[in-house]
């Protein structure tokens, strides 16, 4: 066991052949919808249909029908969770670690399925979905390893001296909260979840409402892994259900990814100390950005334009990781703007299971109504460079929209708009850009596109974002290659897939004993 | 060269080879030697000094100003560690400001110069001398219009408008040109003089890994055009192939294209097989059986190559936790390139055959194999790229076999990408050109490839 081979990341399928992608379309066809989701305690399921997720591209397409947890419900997870977490905690490492294992195997197995039912639930078109059900699986192959090398007596690097030893050990917090988004519905609530369970933790999973279906399966796989029933809860339900589930005095630990003002209502709710309480709740947040990326007057627009292409429209935008803004050196921004509005011209927006679609459905009528207030905005105060664009009449579909010239107070330059907008600034040059990026409350991830290795240098010295990406994509972070999370009010600073991660998760304990007895060493 | 049967291929391919070498004028062994630029002996000798080097090429047309190129090129030379004493010298010079715009202008025609090495002209029209000499000393061309990719349906309709023009100015040239026989016929029938290499990529920006049919759907009305326009100035259209991601895209639209009733009977048209690819022996079997069941007046060429994307291929593998599709011994590559080689020259009439390389093995291989097969001279054609390939398409030329020099043309932003590209490949470690310039001897270099079975 603790000899497993090193971490590799789960390759994507190589869907430029079309074999692969006809496995995928195999995996649909076999998809029964709708599915039911419980409320999940221990062996208890509740089922209902207070929460129904539908096809964002069909919306009278079923996906999935759950019951929502009420109040109680969550109060009756995290006791069981609660009740679990010492056998749990006490269960060696290696087993852990290998009920996670066993856990992404049965992903593996089932990987058109599981792309098919994000594909489904959330419109993530194919390599997306895809995209997700891999890194599902390296989130819990990589901290299924990472607990171990954390329990590793070898790694503690404290000073040793004559007549003493000192150990460093991290013990799990107790029962874990995750709250998490439907963007990447399979992979944050795994990756989350799995970080918590890896260290010992027991934890009680709220998925996103939107994506209930994605949830239940996470659930079923940990099961199916090994993971105790009462080690790991489903708890379906919406804004109020998770609300219910943070304030839980005897939840030590939050996990959350999502909006910026939930997250830091999570901060402030957790920041109280409930009467009784033994112990400070931790929040690990992931939260919003707005993400710039600067193109220098030496960059290649041949491989920028793509790029930006890439980072602002795939999935419709709807990452925290995606562009929102390109700021452009002065000499070359007409260009750009021309380009780029030529090249978003082209995309084709359409649903998630047609393999030629560039820009899918929003998840939901709010998100559609959000982006095109946005876009009005935009256009008032701006100019909207890219022109009309087919859309699906059907379906929770916007066209994406490259607006240039607003004025530097723009709301639609300031708050995150999670859709297929993206704005475009001139700026005399890459300093400029650097202070108004540094301008922004949030830091989460930005790009920079130049060919001067001195441009480079200055602006990662002056990059406040927790994910800086240099002449490619802003988006697509892969687990142990580029550990992802936000810095300002973007996040707590955590890295999801990184080495560091799982120390949220843990209390760390030293031990000191003096080996010395009557002046000798024993 | 004698020309007859063959008995046994090695001692006959080694035997070609001697005399081709031969052939090379001898002030100039080898192409790379030529290149008056120092650098390029400098970069072949330090990785980090070619690094340097290439990503200065390569932003040349980006930068602003003499100043700004200055600054680019100190600072890409500040990174390298070993830094020659011509090259500290250069890093002084860009501390003022003078200096430095002797330095960026320095650094500027140096691109320049070698960069028309490999670039015949800025346009169709302005590549016609070039064309006409090669013409006159029995070499035939390909003429291949750089740009800047393609990212919106504009620039698609502005190449395809390029394309459509650079047809028109070759064949009203061509068809001034002298007779030239043995550019002009095999046994198939006649060989249009005029011959334009054309981009899918460059005709759609859609060309959607994950779906082909996008791209072949928005490429297919232009590149019909241009098949139209060719068939009706008796021109031959060829169609490059690029990275892997675009394969199944680039040739199911050529051939889908190319089997409509209306092409039947022309124009003249050609795909390209890569023979580093190792499912290439199966993607000539689609063309084999496609050319079996598509009747056509002028064959098709298949115009096989090693491939020009291989960093590209094994690094996207890697990246992507894939198998790598390319061979990843030098010696597979060749020794497939020989094997497809046969296929090719075994299928003709079914098709017709040109073998680009500018390795004197897998040429010699070609010219041996041939002659083995009882195939005319003229029922092969060799090409060569245009700043690298001259001297071998002399040789090739000068005893008695088909020869086309594919030329780019365009300008110094839109050839950039293409030169880059072109001094990567022949300054990589394992190319046939690096080990002639190198000095590794004949025998060495006319041996059989060293395969890994
Ligand atoms: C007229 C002409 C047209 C061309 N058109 C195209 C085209 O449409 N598409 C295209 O892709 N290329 C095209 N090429 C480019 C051609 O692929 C390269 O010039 C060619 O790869 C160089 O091969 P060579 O036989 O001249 O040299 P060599 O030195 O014998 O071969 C070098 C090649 O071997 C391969 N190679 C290098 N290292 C390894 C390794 N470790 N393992 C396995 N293989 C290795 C690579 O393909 C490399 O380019 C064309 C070339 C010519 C001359």
């Amino acid at each position: 066991m603790t000899t497993l081979p090193p971490f590799r990341n789960e390759p994507v399928l190589e869907l430029r052949r079309a074999t692969e992608r006809s496995k995928l379309a195999v995996g649909l066809g076999e998809l029964r919808l709708p599915l039911k989701v419980p409320v999940w305690i221990g062996r208890e399921q509740r089922f209902g249909d207070e929460l129904v997720s539908t096809d964002p591209g069909r919306p009278e397409r079923i996906v999935a029908l759950a019951a929502a947890a009420s109040a109680e419900e969550a109060d009756a997870a995290v006791a069981t969770a609660q009740a679990a977490f010492g056998r749990w905690a006490a269960t060696p490492v290696h087993e852990r670690a290998a009920a996670l294992l066993r856990a992404a195997a049965w992903m593996r197995e089932r990987r058109a399925s599981l792309a098919a039912l994000a594909l489904r639930e959330c419109a993530k078109p194919w390599p997306e979905a895809d995209a997700d059900v891999c890194e599902a699986i390296d989130f819990l192959e990589f901290y299924a390893r990472g607990a171990l090398e954390l329990q590793d007596p070898d790694g503690s690097q404290l000073l040793q001296v004559p007549g003493e030893r000192n150990e460093l050990r991290y013990v799990p917090r107790g029962v874990c909260a995750v709250i998490a988004p439907w963007n990447f519905p399979l992979a944050i609530p795994t990756g989350m979840t799995a970080a918590a369970l890896a260290t010992g933790n027991t934890v009680v999973l709220k998925p996103a409402e939107q994506a209930p279906g994605c949830g239940m399966r996470i659930v079923e796989a940990l099961r199916a892994g090994g993971v105790p029933a009462a080690a790991i809860a489903l708890l379906p339900g919406g804004g109020e259900t998770g609300a219910a589930l943070a304030r839980n005095p005897a939840v030590a630990t939050i996990a959350f990814t999502g909006s910026g003002p939930v997250g830091l209502e999570l901060l402030r709710s957790a920041a109280e100390v409930a009467p009784g309480a033994r112990q400070l709740t931790r929040v690990v947040a992931e939260m919003g950005g707005k993400n710039c990326i600067v193109v220098d007057s030496d960059a290649d627009l041949d491989e920028a334009i793509p790029a930006i292409v890439e980072s602002a429209f795939h999935y419709a935008g709807q990452k925290c990781s995606a562009a929102a803004r390109v700021l452009a050196h002065e000499a070359l921004h007409d260009a750009l703007v021309e380009r780029l509005a030529g090249a978003v011209a082209g995309l084709q927006v359409g649903p998630a299971d047609d393999f030629g679609t560039d820009v899918p459905p929003l998840i939901e009528r709010d998100a559609q109504q959000r982006v095109q207030r946005y876009a009005a905005i935009a256009g008032e105060s701006g100019e909207i460079v890219t022109g009309e664009h087919d859309v699906p009449g059907e379906g929770w579909y916007v066209a994406p929209v490259v607006a240039a010239g607003l004025p530097p107070d723009s709301r639609v330059l300031r708050e995150e708009v999670f859709g297929p907008l993206l704005t475009v600034e001139s700026v005399r040059d890459v300093d400029e850009a650097m202070d108004r990026i540094d301008g922004l409350p949030v830091a989460l991830t930005g790009g920079l596109f130049s060919r001067n290795p001195r441009t480079v240098q200055r602006v990662i010295e002056r990059s406040p974002v927790g994910n800086l990406y240099i002449n490619r994509s802003t988006t697509g972070a892969m687990v142990g290659r580029q550990p992802f999370g936000g810095n300002r009010l973007s996040g707590t600073g955590t890295k999801a897939g990184g080495r560091e991660y799982l120390l949220h998760f843990v209390e760390p304990r030293v031990v000191t004993e003096n080996t010395v007895r009557h002046g000798l060493v024993v | 060269m004698v020309v007859g049967a063959a008995t046994s291929l090695e001692p006959e391919i080694r035997r070609v080879g001697k005399a081709l070498s031969e052939g090379f004028p001898s002030h100039r062994g080898n192409p790379l030697k030529v290149l008056d630029d120092r650098a390029m002996d400098l970069a072949a000798q330090d990785a980090e000094l070619r690094a340097a080097l290439f990503r200065f090429v390569d932003v040349v047309p980006a930068c602003r100003s003499l100043d700004d190129l200055a600054a680019h090129l100190t600072s890409f030379l500040g990174e390298v560690h070993a830094q020659p004493p011509s090259l500290r010298a250069a890093m002084r010079i860009g501390d003022t400001k003078a200096g430095r715009a002797a330095l960026g202008a320095a650094g500027a025609a140096g691109v320049r110069r070698m960069a028309h090495r490999f670039i015949v002209g800025e346009d169709p029209q302005a590549a016609l001398p070039t064309l006409r000499r090669l013409w006159r000393d029995g070499i035939a061309a390909s003429v291949d219009l750089l740009g800047e990719a393609t990212v919106t349906a504009e620039e698609a309709d502005r190449y395809a408008a390029r394309c459509a023009q650079a047809l028109d100015t070759l064949a009203a040239a061509y068809a001034r040109m002298d007779e030239q026989p043995l550019l002009e016929r095999d046994a198939s029938g006649p060989l249009p003089r005029a011959n334009l290499s054309v981009k899918v990529s460059a005709l759609t920006p859609l060309l959607r890994p994950e779906a082909p049919e996008r791209g072949q759907r928005d490429a297919a009305p232009r590149l019909r055009a241009l098949l139209r326009q060719a068939k009706q100035l008796d021109a031959h259209l060829h169609i490059d192939m690029e990275s892997l991601d675009t394969r199944e895209a680039v040739l199911e639209l050529v051939l889908d294209l190319l089997a409509e009733a209306e092409f039947a009977d022309g124009p003249s048209a050609g795909v390209v097989l890569q023979a580093y690819l190792r499912d290439s022996p199966q993607t000539l079997d689609t063309i084999l059986e496609w050319a079996d069941r598509t009747p056509r007046a002028l064959p098709l060429v298949v115009r096989l190559v090693k491939g020009a994307y291989w960093d590209h291929e094994v690094v996207e593998a890697r990246q992507h936790g894939w198998s790598v599709p390319v061979f990843e011994r030098k010696g597979d590559c060749d020794a497939n390139f020989e094997a497809l080689t046969a296929r090719l020259l075994e299928a003709r009439p079914l098709v017709r055959v040109a073998i680009a390389s500018h390795n004197l093995r897998s040429v010699a291989h070609a010219i041996a194999r041939n002659r083995l097969l009882d195939g005319e001279p003229r029922d092969v054609e060799f090409q060569v790229l245009r700043g690298l390939g001259d001297d071998l398409g002399r040789a090739l030329a000068a005893s008695g076999l088909r020869v086309r020099s594919y030329c780019p043309v365009g300008d110094l932003v839109a050839g950039m990408a293409y030169l880059v590209r072109r001094l990567l490949e022949n300054t990589a470690n394992e190319s046939f050109l690096a080990d002639q310039a190198h000095g590794v001897p004949l025998e060495q270099l006319l041996a059989p490839p060293e395969t890994s079975t």
